[in-house]
């Protein structure tokens, strides 16, 4: 086993040092540069030029290059263009507030979605079957914005039971009175319709490949014995088939927790969550190429280590699979 | 059958231990939630909703609008615009500077003033930042300062400023710039000054806690949520009498709320979340707001400019004909009244009606005022006369418009398709339909244009950095008071890569006035320049002026009261400092 964790942590830098050369590589070919978003009608040219003399970007691409690997191997990411701070000050600023929404999204969505997926497979064909079906396809489907939007209108603006939009209240942040839990509570109501959109969209996902690996192993041989050992059908279900049908759902539920870092620019923007997913979209539509570069980085590297460790807790769940 | 109950029993529990469990989750968040946000309300907080946070408090770095609303209540320069005409008076300056014409010299006195950390401004702060912009090139500021040998603290309140040559922008641009606190500073400069990239490292200069003499100061950044600026007690201009207005603040302070889409923060109004939107708010929600007895709307002018430019570098924009033919076929007044619906002019000129002093409103005036067909037989007559021929004219024999065919260029070769480039509709749709109108307009007489909407980065790398390109629509939302960049704009020493003469436009003569202009230190003889540089402009037509949109913007009629309506809108100084809670 830790041959095989090595070799697979040995691919894993080969694959990143190839992402880094296709990152920066990728960001000079796309349309626009730096350059022209620094400079404005304000600047003269002898500004213009000093400055991208200051910034470094006047040097060849070669050199530039270089300079970034020598970087990213220091962990050095540089300062972003556009907010002139450390890379990595920006984005761990945003960070913890993609990580808890989105992380918390994709873990209540994966329990109820097994959770779900497992009762219809358990009752095939019939109503409760059909009609968790027909639900998980339906909001997996939906256009998150409009989604979102329509949560907005109803539950914020007509209702008013919700906030619109944000993280937090500023009345309660700017107390200085106002205590973690508070502060903790606070956060929490402004997630509910955010987590409600990411909720819908995607625990129809878990429960259908939660279904289908569920149907598969219903068939076996083991069930059969099971009941006819006369075990009761809950110990059946829960003990004897949901556990064996639980592989699939592990790759899916650990890959979207990985990606859960990289946030969603569309979710983040409409309920104006401060998170990495925004600053991501904005970094790469302003050339801002440090800060582009090392967010992709960040998520190149989890979702890469996720996979080796998933690849791992495989060898727990099933004893058939052995490195 | 007992089985069979006992299962569905089983069931239902597991099915009904989700919903539950996630009904209770939310219940708690809400009830709780509902607590701290109900005992939200607090009289005297001004709540602004924007669309972004700063980019960044280092004054230096910051350069965008939005970090020009948090620090321009923040930090003050000598002199402002005032409300009524835009003209400059005396903010931190104590009256106006006098000017010693045999030393070239300008003398400002200063007003008793002090900082939001109750120590006093003096000249020395003056002086400070003078320097400092001199001595680190500081873009967008160095330009203000590299005409002027030096600036000397007569005493603790006056400054002189000595200058090399005389220069126009010594009172409009010099004496607006944003005054820094050497206390704060120095450190700061000493500290980017041992650094290999003096000015990087000085823009990258973490300034969590920025030091002004306006009438607020920052308290609490969270940010991509909000910025918290509460009123400054120091403020030198509380209780004072200033153009007619009584100085406040009278607010306790100010909250900008960052929201991610304007739909959220035109929501956030409407619900009274916000006090006042800082955004110019879109036709398309008008018709949802403007009956709200809740909401006031402000509509003022703008100075802004958005335009066509060709490409005269190259055949067929490199003749004059040509371009004031696609000018006259052009119908401005379309498109503000069915693109703009009516919020916004019609331009003539590339210094916009707002800016009232320079703005010349003789040029000349293609197509104005004429219909389709009127407009179609003046280009036709423009073309005709300068050697263009058609396989099917635009206008016919009889003096009818049709739709013209195989436009054939003076030297008898048919004119190839050219493209307009154009921001795409999702970054600006104003400018992304009128380059599809102009398209269709220049078709009907014949000339092959494909109106082609690019990425807003691409596009400017194209325009500006490579200079590839027939035709392009872009604009301009914030144009400064001072006409200099009509020099930029047009300037043969600008037409190169990244430079700001991206139409190519070349002419000896207007080089020399705009030089001149830019030296002037008359006002008045400045104006009579630049009327002239718009005429010349206007005559050649580097660029087509299509239209200037006005800003719309919302306040909640029941908070406050007291908004001061300039150009460019009510979110200025004077609004924040006379503004009072009803």
């Amino acid at each position: 086993m830790r041959k095989y964790v090595l070799k697979r942590l040995a691919q894993v830098m080969v694959i990143l040092f190839c992402i880094l050369t296709i990152l920066f590589v990728l960001f000079r070919l796309a349309p626009g540069d730096p350059v022209s978003r620094l400079v404005d009608p304000e600047m003269t040219p002898e500004e213009s030029q000093h400055l991208i003399e200051q910034l470094g970007l006047d040097q060849p691409i070669w050199k530039q290059y270089l300079i970034y690997l020598k970087n990213c191997s220091t962990g050095q990411f540089g300062y972003s263009i556009h907010y002139g701070e450390p890379v990595a000050k920006v984005i761990w600023e945003k960070l913890p507030n993609t990580v808890l929404l989105f992380t918390t999204a994709v873990l209540l969505s994966a329990m109820v979605g097994i959770s779900w997926g497992k009762i219809a497979a358990w009752r095939k064909g019939k109503a409760t079957d059909l009609g968790l079906t027909i639900a998980a396809l339906v909001t997996h489907t939906l256009f998150l914005p409009w989604l979102a939007l329509l949560l907005v209108w109803v539950f914020a603006y007509q209702l008013g039971w919700f906030p619109i939009t944000g993280m937090v209240s500023d009345e309660v942040w700017m107390d200085p009175e106002a205590g973690f839990f508070t502060r903790a509570v606070d956060v929490g109501y402004h997630m509910v319709l955010p987590l409600t959109t990411l909720f819908l969209i995607h625990f129809g996902s878990y429960l259908l490949v939660m279904r289908s690996s569920m149907l598969d192993t219903l068939k076996e041989d083991y069930i059969v014995l099971a009941r006819a050992k006369g075990l009761s059908e809950r110990d059946i279900r829960n003990k004897h088939a949901a556990p064996n049908a639980w592989l699939p759902v592990v790759t899916s539920v650990g890959l979207s927790l990985a990606f859960s870092i990289n946030g969603g620019a569309l979710t983040e923007t409409v309920f104006s969550w401060p998170g990495i997913g925004r600053e991501l979209v904005f970094a790469v539509s302003h050339n801002d190429y440090p800060l582009a570069q090392a967010s992709f980085l960040l998520i190149s590297t989890v979702v890469l280590l996720s996979n080796v460790v998933v690849d791992v807790l495989y060898a727990y769940l099933d004893p058939r699979i052995r490195y | 059958m007992r089985k069979r109950g006992t299962l569905v029993a089983k069931y239902y529990k597991s099915v009904g231990f989700t919903c539950w469990f996630a009904a209770a989750a939310l219940a708690v968040v809400l009830l709780l939630g509902l607590a701290p946000a109900a005992r939200a309300a607090s009289n005297g907080m001004l709540r602004v909703g924007v669309l972004e946070d700063p980019k960044s408090l280092n004054l230096w770095l910051a350069s965008d609008a939005w970090s020009n609303r948090v620090l321009g209540l923040i930090y003050q320069s000598l002199f402002v615009r005032e409300p009524k005409d835009s003209k400059l008076v005396p903010w931190l300056a104590d009256g106006e500077p006098v000017y010693d014409a045999s030393k070239m010299t300008y003398t400002v006195k200063l007003k008793p003033a002090k900082w939001s950390d109750g120590t006093d401004f003096t000249a020395e702060d003056v002086v400070f930042t003078g320097k400092l912009i001199k001595e680190f090139k500081v873009p967008r500021q160095s330009s203000k300062f590299s005409f002027i040998e030096d600036i000397v603290a007569v005493d603790k309140h006056t400054v002189r400023f000595e200058l090399k040559r005389p220069k126009a922008i010594f009172l409009t641009r010099t004496l607006t710039t944003p005054i820094v606190q050497k206390k704060q500073w120095e450190k700061l400069v000493a500290k980017s000054r041992k650094s290999e990239k003096p000015l990087a490292a000085l823009l990258r200069q973490g300034v969590d806690h920025p030091i002004g003499t306006g009438p607020f100061m920052l308290e609490q950044w969270k940010k991509g949520v909000f910025v918290y600026l509460k009123a400054n007690p120091h403020f030198f201009g509380k209780g004072q009498t200033m153009e007619g207005y009584k100085l406040g603040p009278y607010i306790k302070g100010i909250v900008f709320k960052v929201f991610g889409t304007a739909d959220a923060a035109v929501l956030a109004l409407r619900k009274g979340s916000i006090d006042f939107y800082w955004n110019s708010i879109q036709p398309g929600y008008l018709e949802q707001i403007k009956d709200d007895p809740e909401i006031k709307l402000f509509i003022s002018k703008k100075s802004g400019l958005y335009y066509m430019g060709f490409n005269l570098r190259k055949p067929p924009f490199d003749d004059m004909a040509l371009r004031q033919a696609v000018a006259t076929i052009i119908d401005k007044n379309f498109i503000v009244t069915r693109i703009l619906q009516n919020y916004g002019e019609v331009l003539h000129s590339v210094i916009p009606p707002g800016n009232t002093f320079y703005y010349n409103p003789d040029v000349p005036k293609y197509g104005y005022g004429l219909s389709f067909d009127q407009r179609m037989k003046q280009a036709y007559e423009v073309l005709k006369k300068a050697g263009y021929t058609w396989e099917v004219p635009p206008v016919n024999a009889q003096g009818q418009v049709q739709p013209g065919k195989g436009i054939r260029l003076p030297d008898g070769d048919p004119m190839k398709e050219f493209v307009i480039l154009t921001p795409p509709a999702d970054y600006d749709p104003h400018r992304a339909m009128s380059g599809q109108l102009i398209q269709e307009w220049l078709r009907a007489a014949g000339m092959p244009a494909v109106s082609r909407p690019m990425a807003f980065g691409a596009l400017i790398q194209k325009v500006k950095g490579q200079r590839d390109f027939d035709c392009f629509v872009l604009g301009y939302g914030k144009l400064s008071l001072d006409p200099g960049y009509i020099r930029s704009f047009f300037h043969s020493g600008m037409n190169k890569p990244n430079g700001w003469n991206m139409s190519g436009y070349e002419s000896a003569a207007y080089d020399a006035l705009a030089t001149e202009s830019n030296n002037a230190m008359d006002p008045n003889l400045r104006r009579k320049m630049i009327m002239e540089l718009q005429n010349i402009v206007m005559t050649a037509v580097p660029y087509v002026p299509l239209y200037n949109p006005t800003i719309i913007e919302g306040v909640r009629a029941d908070r406050f009261t007291g908004w001061v309506q300039m150009l460019d809108g009510v979110g200025n100084i004077w609004s924040f400092c006379d503004i009072k809670p009803k």
